[in-house]
């Protein structure tokens, strides 16, 4: 009797990994069957490398290039994290050196909190405040890939700030006495042996934290102005997400716009996988050398 | 020598200065703006108007909120728990069981907006369910289920293991152990960690474009039909940039939501580490 309940539960546990897994299989196919009529009529160097994106016939044939938005993408999530590392860093230094332990239980659940902010009032909040500045300071238009840094670079300054903090931690505590038992000042001590020390784990929350902001949609769709031009830090672009997001619902389902669009999907799905892969690869071997 | 430190000491407190200025600012400056907006009107009734939601309500919204995110959390839920226990408790090959991370990390670093497109194809159209909550809501599950399988994950494998070789050693089966010593012990991470999947889930409005959120509809009764969200309600009225009160009372609603979850959440796990 026992045994036979054991083994339902067993085999259910067993079926539901088995969906779970399959999930992911059954994403990866559909998004790939989707792109495959974009990739076979446009040709895939064509929709990689192409800068006109032209999917509705006015004079002349359509064009799918998305070298832009793939550009625009890279860019607005270079400058997040460029930003993120500058607050992020400091933030995480002056966490691990200067809080107590008791002070750091406090305070991250409020870190965590930024995580948890919807991105779609991160992308209102960058329009009445970022934006408006930008136009204050007297541009025509605020909308810019930088506005899109900043704002983007808020929203994966938690990941940042808790990766970062776990590193400096984990080596304060393992130095941390001895370095005050020489009578070493806790500033001291975080310039030039923790922030020194931690520089691999900073990669690793940069890895994370890029693939966090190359998938956001909602808040740089808002910010960013959405046009299809090459980007420049003060101009208007438009990132591979937004471009889903914005035309998904024009195209004829089964045309080669609403393929191209789909592929343009499979391209942002491979680059945060090729993403996520150096970022396990790398605390796999930071973990071996027992530097993290 | 002195001065690089006066350096370090100075960088590191003003950014943790601006760090926790910058939380503080969003919730105050949406509190501040948002809490004027609040009526018993706009809570209770549908949006109209001219331009649709630039005056009445936003009931249609929540109630929608309600049924995508809870549909959401059932399905990942279930999935993503029923995988971790499978993944510590039954997977003997640890090749299998880093396959299974290995899954996990790249479904959760699959974009939000590709989500869309998936639940989009799969169960729009090739399953022909068209735009409604069900799909919706499953859309955001598969979302979330990484999010909470990781954190299941974490919490099982805290699991004090002397309780569990004691379980064994008393003749007890590996189901009445995982059910009755090792989910009782952990349900209140799980707890927190559904919560704050439920609340990512509420503010995820990529998902939904494309599988169930529109415009305007009546408050939900029909799993089959599609409904209003908070998030794409609050993009619409930005897009069309005419209601900012509104606005600003769904952004406050919204964040009121993201305060409540994750003081839950937060309670939940500090409550089980007592």
């Amino acid at each position: 009797m026992r045994k036979t309940e054991d083994r339902i539960f067993h085999a259910l546990m067993g079926l539901f990994s088995l969906i779970t897994v399959l999930l992911l299989a059954f994403l990866i196919f559909f998004i790939f069957r989707e792109s495959q009529t974009a990739i076979r009529e446009v040709g895939l160097a064509e929709l990689l490398t192409g800068d006109q994106w032209r999917p509705l016939i006015y004079k002349d044939a359509p064009s799918y290039g998305m070298r832009n938005m793939i550009l625009s993408t890279l860019y607005v999530a270079a400058l997040a994290v460029l930003f993120a590392l500058v607050i992020g860093v400091g933030t995480a230094l002056c966490l691990a050196c200067a809080a107590t332990d008791r002070q750091r239980t406090l305070v991250m659940p409020y870190i965590d909190l930024l995580a948890s902010i919807p991105s779609v009032i991160y992308g209102f909040i960058g329009l009445y405040i970022v934006v408006k500045f930008f136009e204050k300071l007297g541009r025509a238009t605020g909308e810019s890939i930088l506005a899109g840094g900043i704002v983007l670079s808020v929203m994966i300054l938690p990941y940042m700030i808790s990766s970062c903090c776990d590193t400096m931690v984990r080596i304060r505590s393992r130095y941390g006495d001895a370095s005050a038992a020489m009578g070493v000042s806790k500033w001291y001590m975080a310039g030039q042996m923790v922030l020194p020390a931690s520089v691999r784990g900073i990669l690793i929350s940069m890895a994370l934290a890029t693939g966090r902001a190359m998938g956001e949609t909602m808040a740089v769709m808002m910010v960013m102005g959405n046009s299809i031009a090459f980007p420049k830090l003060l101009g208007k672009g438009e990132t591979i997400s937004a471009l889903i997001a914005m035309e998904m619902g024009i195209a004829e389902v089964g045309s080669t716009h609403y393929s191209a669009l789909y592929t343009a999907g499979l391209v942002l799905m491979v680059l945060l996988f090729a993403i996520n892969i150096v970022f396990e690869l790398l605390k796999k071997r930071l973990a071996k050398e027992g530097a993290v | 020598m002195k001065l690089k430190t006066a350096l370090v000491k100075l960088w590191a407190v003003a950014s943790c200065c601006l760090t926790f200025g910058v939380i503080f600012f969003l919730f105050a400056y949406i509190f501040a703006k948002g809490a004027g907006a609040i009526t018993w009107e706009f809570l209770t009734e549908s949006p109209k108007g001219m331009i649709i939601g630039t005056e009445g309500g936003i009931l249609p919204a929540i109630v929608g909120s309600a049924w995508y995110t809870g549909i959401a959390c059932l399905f990942g839920a279930t999935l993503g728990i029923c995988t971790a226990v499978y993944q510590v408790y039954y997977c003997r090959s640890q090749r299998l069981s880093n396959a299974i991370a290995l899954v996990m990390q790249c479904m959760a670093g699959v974009p939000s907006i590709v989500m869309g497109l998936f639940g989009y194809t799969l169960l729009v159209l090739t399953l022909g369910w068209g735009k409604c909550i069900l799909a919706g809501g499953i859309t955001q599950g598969v979302m979330i289920l990484p999010f909470i399988q990781v954190r299941a994950e974490k919490a099982l494998r805290e699991v004090d293991q002397n309780l569990v070789r004691a379980s064994y050693a008393m003749g007890m089966s590996r189901a009445y152990t995982v059910r009755r010593i090792v989910l009782p012990q952990c349900l209140p991470q799980l707890v927190s960690g559904v919560i704050l999947g439920a609340c990512y889930a509420m503010g995820a409005c990529a998902p939904l474009i494309f599988t169930g959120a529109v415009i305007i509809a009546k408050v939900p009764k029909d799993l089959m039909k599609p409904a209003m969200a908070l998030p794409y309600h609050l993009y619409m009225l930005l897009t069309q940039g005419t209601s900012s009160v509104n606005a600003y009372g769904t952004a406050f609603v919204m964040m009121i939501i993201v305060l409540v979850t994750n003081s839950l959440a937060t309670w939940f796990a500090w409550r089980n580490k007592k």
